[in-house]
């Protein structure tokens, strides 16, 4: 099986959406979505189940365990996202569905692409390809002021994030004469200043796409004017990218020479764990208070990275998963409940569980995963990124982390309230389209499964990691 | 030992309990509460037979083990020695009880006692567990369901604020219960940070990657890490036993609470603070215990002395409670800073007696509440008259709560003085004294306010306890009583449960 199977398949589904959107006409925006969706699904069993094993372009391009593990997350999430894209009013889309679903499938071919890339040049047009289309999907409402802001906002720092990582990279090339990660590691070994400069300006480009502290400011702007569906997705897939090419330049292109990069990535984690969950705290909007926490949760996984070991980064690769069903879920929930009450403000969860109890039950899941509490997936996710930091001697970081996730569901706790305590304001339950519905139970039930049932994928993420070591 | 699972019986069918009450009583107040009941009785019934067939000599008993996570080294492991075998028991008495005391729930009861289940299993679930993870997992499940329990069920304190810093408390909403459950949730996590960092700690530092107990007895830690993972343990389960000066979610959170939720936390759940520093710090650690000994038994004292004079200044019945809780939980930390023999056996005594006597303080405040709808001491007068069963009950558990003969609290008190004289800190003795006889005076201004003084005007005819009201007081005062006329049941398991430890505190 060719290497290239799974990217081959992604490229031949935008082809077919391409010309059904070509045939389609005015009812084409239901139909499109569902050859997306439709053509996703086999993707994904396909992920599962073919083995494209190897590499290609003489080392350029991998299919390792990493990189397919990587795949599946990227097309199971993408998967979620299509399908709540399903249930958007006709007026988001303005006969432009077609657009919208390519758009979002040329960004999953750069995060595939990505996820396999071993060689600089190929990472940085993956990289490119993942976020170009991201720019106009964040302008998709291009109607709507916020949401033309939020898209330059976000063009802006994306394009300027890219620069500074071409700058870097021109150096790491200048020095190491190669584009080939292998070599890389070894031109590293005399620790030249200039090549560190370069790895740093790269480390500062990835800052931006993941929202590490103190490159966040675009994250809160672009979620609230979005459209939601798209940002539950836009939280997860392409941060996981972002923590994979991570992952690819930082451990496997840095070799003995990482622990170098240890404590700036630690100090890169501690800010940002305190200055996402300090900047959630007053949030009245759910959507804000939502892109807060999840730079917070970045920190968390850049912990992982800190502790730099195969267990860190496996655990990473755990708390990608766990965030990817607990952050869309309650993007999910946010979406219906805005849709209905008119309002992203906390008051609309107001009296929740008794209007629909099932959905202020799944949404009190996916806070308590996010919180970091038992019996639900992000507790794994939390206990084994700061586990893998205690290994590597990071007890400070681990002491941060931990008093940290109080503060953090000190804000999950105020949506518990308003949807527990508080009285309702209004007594008809939440109407729930079937599509979104199904997203989040597939949300609840990856939240559970994984809370009660964590050995299967830890070893998976495992294997997944062992081979950057 | 014996093959059917007793330990995984008593802490699971308190939530197959709250299971059963969330998928198949819808609306039917009547059958959530005699689910719970069945549920608690169950756990409660085997209690009582593992203590019964607890045997001194023979160390971790009714054992089992379950491989979770085995490339990790995580496992389900359960057993009771004589440290935690009372404390199960104490678990069952007060929970049963606080389903009896807490039958008038209307609002939303099938929600009221899901949760409540599901608290108990936590808290059934910490003290049975041998494993460092899982012990951790049943933690937070015994935290958090509080928040909702407070949040929805609890009530607002009625004294407002007053003096310098009125304004202050009025803007962040002092003494309401969704305050308070805010502060009790945040406070107990913030603990837990610094139990989950110790508890990697030994994980790490043990290096046989086990979270077992077992191994870690074996393990001779390093003193220097003793020293700061024995600090980071007494943290973190100090704010859960409440230690002076991160004492201050207790009264908030005991005195806005429900009433069974009252008689759970304060009589459990500290105590459980107290079994964690004593299980983890001491045994694990008793190099750490050591030097550590000193500032934990000053921070005792502190307690004993702050908590009564605190209590002695309330005018809200429950915060008088709420703070009578942070002074005896101050004489179970003295105890175990002693170190000594008597001390620890005083302390382990202590949290049972104290357990019992603040479970049925807070049903019987709770009954008060009820009836008279006031927490306000002075406005309350001359009820004896009108309820004598519920100010019998009040008066005993008064004198058990200073240190009277014949009740349980008095042999606890004594072991735990003779620890302190016989400790390296003599001097100890002195505030700890002191502090009972601030309790005579607080426990006993109360009693003769609310009970026997002239009849307030200002209230409607009052009733006495009713029908499964008088199951909880009857249950809890019997036991007071039983346990202060016969404590060598009770101090048989507990020596055998200190023998190791006091072994690893030899130097």
């Amino acid at each position: 099986m060719t290497p290239f199977a799974l990217e081959i398949g992604v490229a031949l589904l935008m082809l077919i959406v391409l010309g059904a959107g070509l045939i389609g006409g005015d009812g084409g925006r239901r139909r499109t979505g569902a050859i997306t969706a439709l053509g996703l699904v086999v993707l994904v069993a396909a992920a599962f189940t073919l083995r494209p094993w190897g590499s290609a372009g003489g080392g350029a391009f991998v299919s390792d365990r990493l990189a397919r593990f990587a795949k599946r997350l990227f097309l199971g999430s993408t998967l979620i996202g299509v399908l709540a894209s399903l249930s958007l009013p006709g007026e988001v889309f303005r006969r432009r569905a077609t657009e919208y679903y390519l758009l979002l499938l040329s960004s999953l071919l750069g995060m595939m692409v990505l996820a396999s890339a071993r060689d600089l040049i190929l990472l940085f047009v993956a990289f490119e390809l993942m976020s170009i289309p991201l720019y106009a999907l964040a302008g998709f409402r291009k109607r709507e002021p916020e949401a033309v802001e939020a898209a330059l906002k976000f063009f802006l720092v994306g394009t300027v994030s890219s620069a500074v990582m071409a700058y870097g990279l021109s150096f790491v090339y200048g020095t190491a004469a190669t584009t080939a990660l292998p070599g890389v590691a070894r031109a590293l070994e005399g620790q030249p200043p200039l090549l560190v400069f370069g790895l740093l300006a790269v480390l500062a480009g990835f800052g931006f796409k993941i929202a590490a502290f103190p490159f966040h400011m675009w994250v809160p702007d672009t979620y609230e004017a979005a459209s939601t569906p798209f940002v539950a997705w836009l939280s997860v897939a392409p941060k996981a990218a972002g923590f994979v090419a991570l992952f690819r330049i930082f451990l496997e292109g840095v070799g003995d020479q990482v622990t170098l990069w240890m404590p700036i990535i630690a100090a890169l984690a501690a800010v940002t764990i305190v200055g996402g969950n300090l900047m959630a705290l007053p949030q009245q909007n759910v959507k804000r208070l939502l892109a807060y926490s999840g730079i917070a949760h970045i920190g968390y996984m850049l912990v992982g990275l800190a502790a730099v070991s195969a267990s860190g980064t496996a655990m990473v690769l755990f708390y990608l998963v766990a965030y990817v069903f607990a952050n869309m879920g309650a993007f999910l929930v946010v979406e219906v409940v805005a849709r209905s009450e008119g309002t992203e403000h906390l008051n609309g969860f107001r009296g929740l569980a008794q209007r629909s109890p099932l959905l202020a039950v799944a949404m009190l899941l996916f806070l308590l995963s996010l919180g970091g509490i038992p019996f639900v997936a992000g507790f794994w996710a939390k206990l084994y990124v700061l586990w893998a930091a205690a290994e590597a001697g990071l007890y400070w970081l681990v002491l941060l982390g931990a008093i940290l996730t109080v503060v953090a569901l000190f804000y999950y706790l105020v949506i518990a309230r308003r949807m527990y305590i508080d009285p309702p304001t209004r007594p008809e339950p939440i109407p729930l389209a079937p599509t979104m519905a199904l997203c989040v139970i597939v949300c609840v039930l990856g939240v559970v499964v994984l809370g009660l049932a964590p050995s299967p994928l830890v070893l998976a993420a495992l294997r997944a990691a062992s081979r950057l070591f | 030992m014996t093959s059917v699972p007793v330990l995984s019986i008593v802490t699971w069918a308190p939530f197959v309990g709250a299971l059963l009450i969330m998928f198949t009583a819808r609306q039917r107040p009547l059958a959530v509460r005699l689910i719970a009941a069945t549920a608690t009785a169950i756990s409660a019934a085997l209690s009582v037979y593992v203590f019964l067939a607890f045997d001194p000599e023979a160390g971790f008993q009714f054992y089992e083990k379950l491989p979770l996570v085995p490339s990790l080294g995580v496992s389900y492991e359960l057993g009771v020695d004589g440290l935690n075998v009372l404390l199960v028991l104490l678990t069952s008495i007060i929970i049963v009880a606080g389903v009896f005391a807490s039958w008038t729930v209307t609002v939303r009861s099938q929600e009221f006692y899901a949760l409540l289940l599901a608290l108990v299993t936590g808290v059934y679930g910490v003290f049975v567990s041998l494993d460092l993870l899982v012990f951790f997992l049943f933690y937070e499940l015994a935290v958090l369901p509080m928040y909702l329990l407070i949040g929805i069920w609890g009530s607002s304190g009625e004294v407002r604020p007053r003096g310098l810093f009125a304004w202050a408390f009025r803007a962040t909403g002092v003494g309401t219960k969704e305050y308070a459950a805010m502060k009790l949730t945040l406070y107990l996590l913030f603990g837990s940070a610094f139990i989950l960092v110790g508890i990697f700690a030994l994980y790490v530092s043990a290096g046989n990657a086990s979270f077992s107990f077992l191994d870690a007895e074996m393990t001779a830690f390093d003193p220097a890490l003793q020293r700061w993972v024995f600090l980071a343990f007494y943290v973190g389960f100090g704010i859960l036993a409440g230690i002076w000066p991160l004492h201050t979610w207790s009264p908030d959170g005991h005195a806005s609470a429900p009433t069974a939720v009252s008689m759970l936390h304060a009589g459990v759940l500290m105590k459980l603070g107290a079994y964690g520093i004593v299980r983890l710090g001491i045994e694990l650690l008793p190099r750490g215990a050591s030097g550590w000994a000193s500032l934990v038994g000053t921070i005792a004292c502190l307690n004993i002395v702050y908590g009564a004079l605190a209590a002695m200044a309330q005018r809200d019945l429950k915060y008088v409670i709420a703070y009578s809780s942070v002074s005896h939980m101050g004489i179970v930390m003295l105890g175990a800073a002693t170190l000594t023999e008597a001390g620890l056996g005083g302390a382990l005594f202590q949290m049972f007696a104290h357990g019992i006597m603040t479970g049925l303080f807070f049903a019987l405040v709770g009954l008060v509440y009820e009836k008279a709808h006031s927490r306000e001491i002075a406005r309350m007068g001359g009820f004896g008259r009108a309820m004598p069963g519920i100010a019998t009950a009040f008066t005993l558990a008064g004198l058990s709560s200073l240190g009277l003969p014949a009740t349980a609290g008095f042999v606890a008190e004594f072991m735990t003085f003779l620890g302190a004289w016989r400790s390296a800190h003599p001097w100890w003795l002195f505030p700890a004294v002191a502090g009972t006889f601030l309790t005579a005076v607080y426990i006993l201004r109360v009693a003769k306010q609310i009970f026997w003084a002239a009849a307030a005007p200002d209230f409607p005819p009052l009733a006495d306890a009713r029908g499964p009201e008088w199951v909880a007081l009857a249950l809890l005062s019997f036991v007071l009583v039983f346990f202060g006329m016969l404590p060598a049941l009770a101090l048989g398991p507990i020596e055998s449960g200190l023998a190791p430890v006091l072994l690893r505190l030899l130097p």
